[in-house]
């Protein structure tokens, strides 16, 4: 029972989609507004059951150790569910919404969504390299089938194809450096890994290629520069509520494993020391990522382009995040968690109120055709407004407590440089996210162009309320969830 | 009276009075009168009479009230009681004002009632902050079709903030912090909502309170759109400076600094001129890079302070006030947060912003970014800066004052010179005042500090009233062209008296607020040792920018006011109206009272002053030039006038740590 008890959370979402799957498949084709409800409430459920395990203790439940080394049920674990539940939450209810607005109506993408969300959640349990592959490509497969949701759309076909084969790519040479590390170590458990790679000493050739490897494909899913470039066109393409799942979902399951298979792995000393380990490379990697990231954003003419960008330049942010566990691992990773659910609400409220102020036929994409929104729908402009100002970094809000979380720990670790990358970097930022405002409050849409009409749904606006609350009160009340990131990231030690 | 029948027309009369100026040298007159005459009764009740003291304190506070209120309502010839009777309010209020600030009297009013032995209300400074903000929520919950609500509510809740502020003037500074509250927000990282005021910030916060009433009142006349958005975006840029005023704790400072940039940033680009948008985001991205170098500061700062104690890390000031730094990472600190503070004052070589900002802002917005929001940098400087990094602030001195002098008060007149643009010109002219303010933060030395901080007050009220003037002629003619004026004092006597007094306080004129700020400061750093032996030659430089102050001043009220009127569309204009005359009044009335009685100020900060010197020199003497201190890191013991640390955890933790 325990043992149920403790894997709630990813039991609920996947039996919730299978049961979902069913009632999408028995219900009569009119009636189908209420999957998007349903996918809520299980991902609701899921999300009340991870608080439920957090709040129970996973420390001293022996049944722990049947699914070692398997799967790993720990705080970090339990941390990420309710992350990976909260941003699949408001992608489903965002998903209720523009679904039905610009008749992609099909039950299929609640389904998915939650399938998917297992598999982020599978990496966020991972133990052992299968399931981790195990995770990512379930997980993958959904974000890949989402994304091509728009079947009319070539630009949607062309994101997803992009985004499949190099995703493939990036697994297959995943897949092949965890092949060469079973090779050089004879494990396929990350903790026997970790233990044969300290064992080891100075590192093989072999290992050292397995390293790359494994990098690369980590670095892949979490779409750091140079691996982003399916990145944008994906963004793009899917269907906004699909868009919303990758930023916010994908990129927290990609960081959960990205943080497991380091930190497990290769989190001896000689691994995470500069001279010979992987914290120059990545942060190398988290420098470029930020740098190219808002560069290109500035340029974008189209606001959904932009937010990808904003999104990588995200992930350059949390790379230095993850660059500061080298000295602590505690540390450094706690400041990860807490962005990574700062970083949901936000961009999840600043997809959904780019989605709410589209409606059909009129999806708003570029800049131009939010022009004056902020006169004739101020509820709308000011949402945009707060979320744009989270993912800014600006106070009092939980974005700001997010990046300043991050840089405390560069800083506390020693990266004095990078840390003041990141933080120019954030001014960069802080233009473009500003430009959106420009257009809503201070530009008038051109003579004749057509004007922006925010859609109505029930969902939506549940979805912008949501984020909304959970971005002020984590900006200014952000104890709670700071404690409970500090906590989850102790599993790491010191 | 004639005036009733007409009330909004005076200025059409042809022989329309030129000689406005004689009234107000009246008021000037009579301001003496009442401050004697206060003066008189405030020492005569400190002697022996007790019978009489009673009747005679009760008679002291009532004549000069009485008599200002009198005076208040006669000078506004040709006008109607709905501007007499105001401004008999305004310079009653002010006579009390001036009454209880007295230092003598001031005294004599606590110890007379026993204020001096009440606690202090600790939540005062919270309400300050909290009236605004609530205020700003309130608004939006309030119907957008209904203007006259949301600017009543506005101004209501604006003028309850400067009634709220109405305690702290009872308060007799000294030396240490009042008011003072502290609460932890977030235990983990040892973050409080830690708020206080000494004589320093005191004076700024009044000015916050004062100005952002008057800037909002004057925009309800010339603010015709989105009224709610406006109304939302000055209550909560009240509440964010007032914030930055008060906040002792690095994290809740700079919360406040940065919730400052969105309100200006859409006041800016909302409302301003035709380039807006580029002015708006110039002024958004200069100061954010500022302030995001010093946030990392701050978070490095925090993180010694952890390190050293051993402890939580803590960003309370007076906590990180304790941490003594070695030379070299002293100076990069210090690099971050002047950084942050010098775009904001600004300094030059960045200050572009200013001219641009200030140029495409409506009126308000110039308002409250001149009075209030360049007062940040300064401010910051002299209380982070100088505070947490002596050593670094007095090393740097020298350089930074040739800056001020030489980029800033000459460069920046000469600048202003060179305008033809009005408000751009009074954009320099801010440069140039700052200048004056640096060059005596700078400097370091009792009065040249003093000056500087009534020189933040002046420059906020005088720059604040130029702006003011400034916008109502462009709401009548939608130029501000020197070339497109000229004349105006024939068709717009009111105003162009109004104009000149403004323009004599901002060049300085004895009488005026100007001239006793930029006194002490030149003074001050003819004396001062901070500045590498060339401090006379700044001071000669300053003393030279107060020539060329009068220059572009002058020169420009010239082109503007006197001479022929070379346009036709000139000479119809309609005289300074009722709403515009009761915003700017005050101003007016507070140039003098400032002017004639910069005591009521100085008397306030002048022991915060002196703390703030002697904490800077007892630091220097510890460590000595030029190498000061070379490591490692550690920390002192607080500050004797700090106020108690909350639960002591840091300081209590490690005894061991501090050194004597």
């Amino acid at each position: 029972m325990a043992l149920a008890f403790i894997l709630s959370p990813l039991l609920v979402i996947a039996a919730g989609g299978m049961l979902l799957m069913l009632a999408e498949a028995f219900a009569k084709p009119g009636r189908r507004g209420g999957l998007a409800l349903g996918a809520t409430m299980i991902f609701a459920a899921g999300f009340a059951f991870s608080i439920g395990v957090w709040m129970y203790g996973v420390e001293d439940v022996p049944e722990r150790a049947m699914l070692a080394p398997w799967l790993q049920i720990d705080r970090f674990t339990i941390f990420f569910d309710a992350v990976l539940c909260l941003g699949g939450a408001l992608a489903a209810l965002l998903a209720g919404g523009y679904l039905p607005e610009h008749e992609l109506e099909r039950g299929e993408f609640y389904v998915l969504l939650l399938f998917a969300t297992v598999g982020a959640m599978m990496l966020a349990a991972a133990g052992d390299v299968l399931i981790v592959f195990l995770g990512l490509e379930t997980m993958s497969i959904g974000a890949y089938a989402i994304t091509a949701f728009r079947r009319t759309s070539p630009r949607s076909a062309e994101g997803a194809l992009k985004y499949f084969l190099l995703g493939a790519f990036a697994a297959a040479l995943l897949l092949y450096g965890f092949a060469l590390l079973y090779g050089a170590t004879g494990h396929t458990d990350l903790a026997g890994i970790g233990e044969a790679v300290k064992k080891g000493g100075e590192k093989t050739p072999m290992m050292m290629i397995a390293l790359v490897l494994v990098l690369v494909g980590l670095l892949f899913k979490v779409s750091a520069v140079p691996f982003h470039m399916w990145t944008p066109d994906a963004y793009e393409g899917a269907p906004t509520p699909a868009t919303t799942y990758m930023a916010a979902v994908v990129k927290a399951g990609g960081f959960a494993m990205l943080l497991r298979v380091l930190l497990t792995c290769f989190g001896d000393k000689a691994s995470m020391s500069w001279a010979a380990g992987w914290p120059p490379a990545l942060a190398w990697i988290a420098v470029i990522t930020m740098t190219v990231a808002n560069l290109v954003a500035g340029q974008q003419e189209s606001v959904k382009r932009m937010l990808a960008y904003s999104s990588i330049a995200h992930a350059g942010y949390l790379l230095v995040g993850v660059v500061a566990c080298m000295h602590s691992p505690s540390q450094g990773v706690s400041s990860v968690l807490f962005y990574l659910l700062t970083y949901t609400v936000s961009t999840a409220g600043a997809f959904g109120a780019l989605i709410y102020c589209g409606s059909r036929g009129k999806e708003a994409v570029t800049y131009e055709d939010l022009a004056g929104i902020g006169r004739r729908h101020p509820p709308a402009a000011l949402a945009f407004s707060l979320f744009l100002i989270s993912l800014a970094g600006l106070p009092p809000t939980a974005g700001f407590f997010g990046k300043w979380f991050v840089f405390r720990a560069a800083i506390d670790s020693g990266f004095y440089a990078l840390t003041v990358v990141a933080f120019l970097n954030s001014v960069i930022g802080v233009y473009y996210y500003l430009r959106v405002m420009v257009f809503m409050y201070m530009r008038e849409p051109a003579a004749g162009a057509p004007v922006a009409t925010p859609m109505r749904s029930g969902y939506v606006t549940a979805a912008l309320l949501l984020s909304a609350i959970l971005v002020i009160l984590l900006g200014i009340v952000p104890n709670q969830s700071l404690d409970m990131a500090i906590k989850a990231a102790s599993v790491f030690g010191g | 009276m004639a005036s009733k029948t007409s009330p909004t027309t005076p200025s059409s009369n042809p022989n329309g009075r030129p000689s406005w100026v004689a009234p107000t040298f009246f008021v000037l007159a009579l301001l003496i009168v009442v401050v004697a005459l206060t003066q008189l009764l405030g020492a005569s009740s400190d002697k022996d009479r007790a019978s009489f003291s009673a009747a005679n304190a009760a008679i002291g506070a009532i004549v000069p009230v009485l008599a200002a209120f009198v005076v208040g309502a006669l000078i506004p010839r040709g006008q109607a009681w709905n501007v007499r009777f105001p401004l008999a309010v305004m310079s009653a209020l002010f006579a009390i004002f001036v009454m209880r600030m007295w230092p003598s009297a001031s005294t004599a009013i606590a110890t007379g009632e026993g204020a001096a032995t009440s606690p202090e209300s600790t939540t005062l400074l919270s309400w300050l902050i909290g009236l605004p903000l609530a205020g700003a929520v309130a608004i939006l919950f309030l119907p957008r079709q209904t203007p006259r609500l949301l600017k009543g509510t506005t101004f209501f809740v604006m003028i309850g903030t400067l009634c709220a502020t109405l305690p702290l003037m009872r308060a007799d500074m000294g030396r240490t912090y009042h008011f003072n509250q502290d609460i932890v927000w977030i235990e983990r990282f040892g973050i409080h909502y830690h708020v206080a005021v000494d004589g320093i910030s005191l004076w700024l916060v009044i000015l916050t309170a004062f100005i952002v009433p008057i800037a909002a009142y004057v925009s309800f006349g010339s603010i015709n759109t989105r009224i709610k958005d406006w109304c939302f975006a000055l209550l909560l840029l009240e509440a964010a400076m007032i914030g930055a005023f008060v906040s002792l704790d690095l994290f809740l400072f700079y919360v406040f600094w940065e919730l400052m940039l969105i309100p200006m940033y859409v006041m800016i680009g909302v409302w301003g001129g035709t380039n807006r948008i580029k002015a708006s985001l110039k002024f958004f991205l200069y100061t954010m890079a500022g302030s995001m170098l010093m946030l990392a500061a701050i978070l490095y700062l925090a993180y010694t302070y952890g390190k050293v104690t051993g402890g939580p890390t803590s960003f309370d000031y007076f906590e990180l006030q304790r941490v003594v730094l070695p030379r070299n990472v002293q100076i990069w600190l210090f690099a971050g947060f002047a950084a942050s503070f010098l775009i904001k004052v600004p300094m030059f070589p960045v200050h572009t912003w200013l001219p641009d900002a200030h140029t495409e802002a409506p009126t308000a917005g110039s308002i409250i970014l001149a009075a209030v929001m360049l007062k940040m940098g300064t401010y910051g400087y002299l209380r982070f800066c100088m505070g947490l990094f002596p050593e670094a602030s007095s090393e740097f001195a020298a350089t930074l004052a040739g800056v001020a002098v030489l980029g800033g008060i000459l460069y920046g007149g000469f600048c202003a010179w060179r305008q033809d643009d009005v408000k751009r010109l009074v954009a320099y002219s801010s440069v140039a005042h700052l200048g004056y303010v640096m060059l005596g933060l700078f400097a370091a030395t009792q009065s040249s500090l003093e000056g500087a901080v009534l020189q933040m007050v002046n420059h906020g009220i005088s720059t604040g009233a130029l702006f003011l003037l400034v916008g109502v002629i462009y709401d009548r003619r939608h130029t501000r062209m020197l070339d497109d004026f000229g004349g105006l004092a024939k068709v717009m006597p009111v105003y162009a008296a109004l104009f000149v007094i403004a323009t004599m306080a901002s060049v300085g004129l004895p009488g005026t607020n100007g001239f006793t700020g930029e006194f002490l400061i030149i003074t001050g750093t003819f004396v001062s040792n901070k500045l590498g032996h060339v401090n006379g030659i700044q001071a000669v430089g300053a003393a030279l920018g107060v020539i060329i102050a009068a220059l572009y001043m002058l020169t420009a009220v010239q082109k503007m006011f006197f001479g022929p009127i070379t346009r036709d569309e000139n000479k119809h204009l309609k005289d300074i109206n009722a709403r515009e005359i009761l915003a700017v009044a005050p101003l007016i009335i507070a140039i003098f009272v400032i002017g004639l009685a910069p005591n009521i100020l100085l008397s306030q900060m002048r022991d915060a002053v002196a703390r703030t010197i002697s904490d800077v020199n007892s630091r220097i003497e510890a460590n000595p030039a030029p190498s000061y201190y070379r490591g490692p890191i550690k920390v002192v013991a607080r500050r004797p006038d700090a106020p108690k640390p909350l639960a002591a955890p840091a300081s209590a933790a490690n005894p061991t740590n501090a050194a004597p």
